[in-house]
C-alpha cells in the first residue's frame, strides 16, 4: 500500500500526503495508545487501590509481633515501588521488564508487556495521589465509622475511599492525559502504538518532519477531546447533591 | 453495664485519667461535667476504645475490650456514639448515613434498614430530610442525623461527646430536646456536656471530674444546688458568673 515519492514535495502538501496516504496506520496506532492509556490507567488505579492499603498501615506497639513484621514488610514494600517506579524513566522500567522477562523465558506479546509496564507505572503515581487524598480526610469520618463498628476495610472501602476518589477524579484524568503521551515511549520494546507508527511512516517516506507533526496533531486532538471529556466528568462528580439526588434515592449504599 | 477499672490513659505528657474506677448501669443517664482538659472526653472515648487504655480495663456487659478486631466491632454496634463536631459521611445522603453501618456491620437486609432508619429520623424530627446531602444541612440538623445514625443501630448505650459545643446558639435547644426525647425512653446514655441546666433536667447521676479523676460522683441532681466538694463548688460557681 506504500507508494514511495508519491508525496507532493512542499511541507504542507507531505503533510496532508501523509493523513491521506497512511491514516490507516496513524489510527491503527491510536487504537493501541488509548487502549494502553485508557486500560494502563484503569488498572494502574487498582492496583494502586491496594498499594495504598500498605502504604497506610499502621503499626503500632501494642500489636502482636508478627503482624507488626508483616505489616513492617507491606509498608516497606509499598514505599520500595513507589520510589522506583517514580524515580526511573518508564522507557528503562520497560526495558527492564521486557528483557528481563525474555531472559527468564517469559514471552510476552508486545502490547501486553507495554499494558503491565503501564499499569505498574501508574499506580504507583495514583498510590502517591491516592494517600493525599485518605489523609486529608477529616479523621472524624474514620471515627464516626469505627464508632459503628465498622471495621477497618469497611471504612475503606465504603467511607474513606469513596470519599477520595471523588476528589481525585482530576488528578485521575492527568494521568490519563500523561499516559497518552507517555507510552510513546513503549515503542522502544516494540509496541505499536501511534509514535511507533509514526516512526514507520517517516522511514518508509523519508519524511521525517511531516511524519512526526502528523503524529503530534493526531496526539494533540486525542488529547484535547480527553481533556474536554474529563470536565465533564469532573463537573458531574464536583456538582452538589441535587444532580445526584435523582439516582442516589433509589439505591442505597 | 460498663464497668471501668483502674483506667489510665497517658498520651505522653502525663496521664490525662488516673486511675478512674466507675461503672455505668443500664437505664440511667449519666452527664459527666467538669473544667476543660479535666479528662471528661478522653474517659468517654475510652468507653469504646476510641482511645486505647494505657492501662486498664474496660467491661462491657460480659465482654472485656481489647484490641481484636471483631470483639471491639460488636461492643461498638452496641455504643451508640455522637460527635461534638457531627462526623456526618459527607458522601452519603441522610439516609444512607443511616443504614450504611446497618447493611454492613448488621447485616440488615436494605428493606429494612431504610425503614429503621426512617423512624429514627422521624424521631428526630429529619425525616423530610433523608435525601439531602450533610452539606445541606445546618449544624442542629447534622447533629440530628448523628443521632440518628446512632440510634439506626438500635444500641445499647448511647454516648455523647459534647453534642451541643460546636452548635450555633439557637441550635442548641432542638438538639438538646432530641436527646431529652431518647432518654426518656429509657436508652442507658452517658453525656460529656457544658449545657449545666439540662444536665440537671436529664441526669439520674452527675459526676464531676477534675484533672483527671473523679471528684464527685452523685446519684441525684443535688450536686448543682448542694455540692460537696470544694473544688466542685468552684466549677459550678465559676459557671454561675
Amino acid at each position: 500500500m506504500v507508494v514511495l515519492n508519491a508525496l507532493p514535495p512542499s511541507f504542507l502538501g507531505g503533510l496532508v500526503g501523509i493523513f491521506r496516504n497512511y491514516y490507516p496506520l496513524l489510527l491503527e496506532g491510536l487504537k493501541f495508545t488509548l487502549i494502553l492509556a485508557v486500560v494502563g490507567t484503569i488498572f494502574g488505579l487498582i492496583i494502586a487501590m491496594v498499594l495504598v492499603v500498605f502504604r497506610l498501615l499502621k503499626i503500632e506497639n501494642h500489636q502482636p509481633l508478627t503482624s507488626k513484621i508483616i505489616k513492617k514488610g507491606l509498608k516497606r514494600f509499598s514505599i520500595l515501588y513507589i520510589g522506583f517506579f517514580r524515580g526511573t524513566p518508564m522507557m528503562v522500567q520497560a526495558m527492564i521488564f521486557y528483557y528481563g522477562l525474555n531472559e527468564m523465558g517469559v514471552r510476552l506479546a508486545f502490547l501486553y508487556a507495554g499494558l503491565v509496564v503501564v499499569s505498574l507505572n501508574t499506580a504507583a503515581y495514583l498510590t502517591e495521589v491516592l494517600r493525599a487524598g485518605i489523609e486529608s480526610i477529616d479523621p472524624g469520618q474514620e471515627e464516626a465509622a469505627k464508632s459503628l463498628g465498622m471495621s477497618n476495610a469497611l471504612t475503606y472501602r465504603k467511607i474513606l475511599l469513596p470519599q477520595a476518589l471523588k476528589n481525585m477524579v482530576p488528578a485521575i484524568g492527568n494521568e490519563l492525559v500523561v499516559n497518552i503521551k507517555d507510552t510513546a515511549v513503549l515503542s522502544v520494546i516494540g509496541v505499536g502504538e501511534l509514535f511507533y507508527f509514526g516512526r514507520s511512516i517517516a522511514g518508509a517516506t523519508y519524511r521525517y518532519t511531516e511524519a512526526f507533526v502528523a503524529v503530534s496533531i493526531v496526539y494533540l486532538v486525542t488529547v484535547m477531546i480527553a481533556v474536554f471529556m474529563l470536565k465533564k466528568v469532573s463537573d458531574l462528580f464536583g456538582k452538589d447533591a441535587k444532580q445526584l439526588l435523582a439516582s442516589e434515592s433509589e439505591g442505597m449504599v | 453495664m460498663i464497668a471501668v477499672e483502674q483506667l489510665v490513659k497517658d498520651f505522653g505528657e502525663g496521664p490525662v485519667l488516673k486511675s478512674i474506677n466507675t461503672t455505668f448501669e443500664t437505664g440511667k443517664v449519666t452527664v459527666i461535667i467538669g473544667p476543660s482538659g479535666s479528662g471528661k472526653s478522653t474517659l468517654l472515648r475510652s468507653l469504646n476504645y476510641l482511645e486505647t487504655p494505657s492501662s486498664g480495663t474496660i467491661t462491657f456487659k460480659d465482654t472485656r475490650l481489647s484490641d481484636d478486631p471483631k470483639t471491639l466491632g460488636k461492643v461498638r454496634q452496641n455504643m451508640g456514639m455522637v460527635f461534638q463536631s457531627f462526623h456526618l459521611f459527607n458522601h452519603l445522603s441522610v439516609l444512607s448515613n443511616c443504614t450504611v453501618a446497618q447493611v454492613n456491620v448488621l447485616k440488615r437486609d436494605k428493606e429494612e434498614a431504610k425503614e429503621n432508619a426512617l423512624n429514627a429520623l422521624e424521631k428526630v424530627g429529619m425525616k423530610a430530610y433523608a435525601h439531602r446531602k450533610p452539606s445541606q444541612l445546618s449544624g442542629g440538623q447534622k447533629q440530628r442525623v448523628a443521632i440518628a445514625r446512632a440510634l439506626s443501630m438500635n444500641p445499647e448505650v448511647m454516648l455523647f461527646d459534647e453534642p451541643t459545643s460546636a452548635l450555633d446558639p439557637e441550635m442548641v435547644a432542638e438538639v438538646l430536646q432530641v436527646i431529652k426525647k431518647v432518654a426518656r425512653e429509657g436508652l442507658t446514655m452517658i453525656l460529656v456536656t457544658h449545657e449545666m441546666q439540662f444536665a440537671k433536667d436529664i441526669a439520674d447521676r452527675v459526676i464531676f471530674m477534675d484533672q483527671g479523676q473523679i471528684i464527685e460522683d452523685r446519684m441525684d441532681d443535688l450536686i448543682f444546688t448542694e455540692p460537696k466538694e470544694e473544688r466542685t463548688k468552684q466549677f459550678l460557681n465559676l459557671l454561675n458568673h
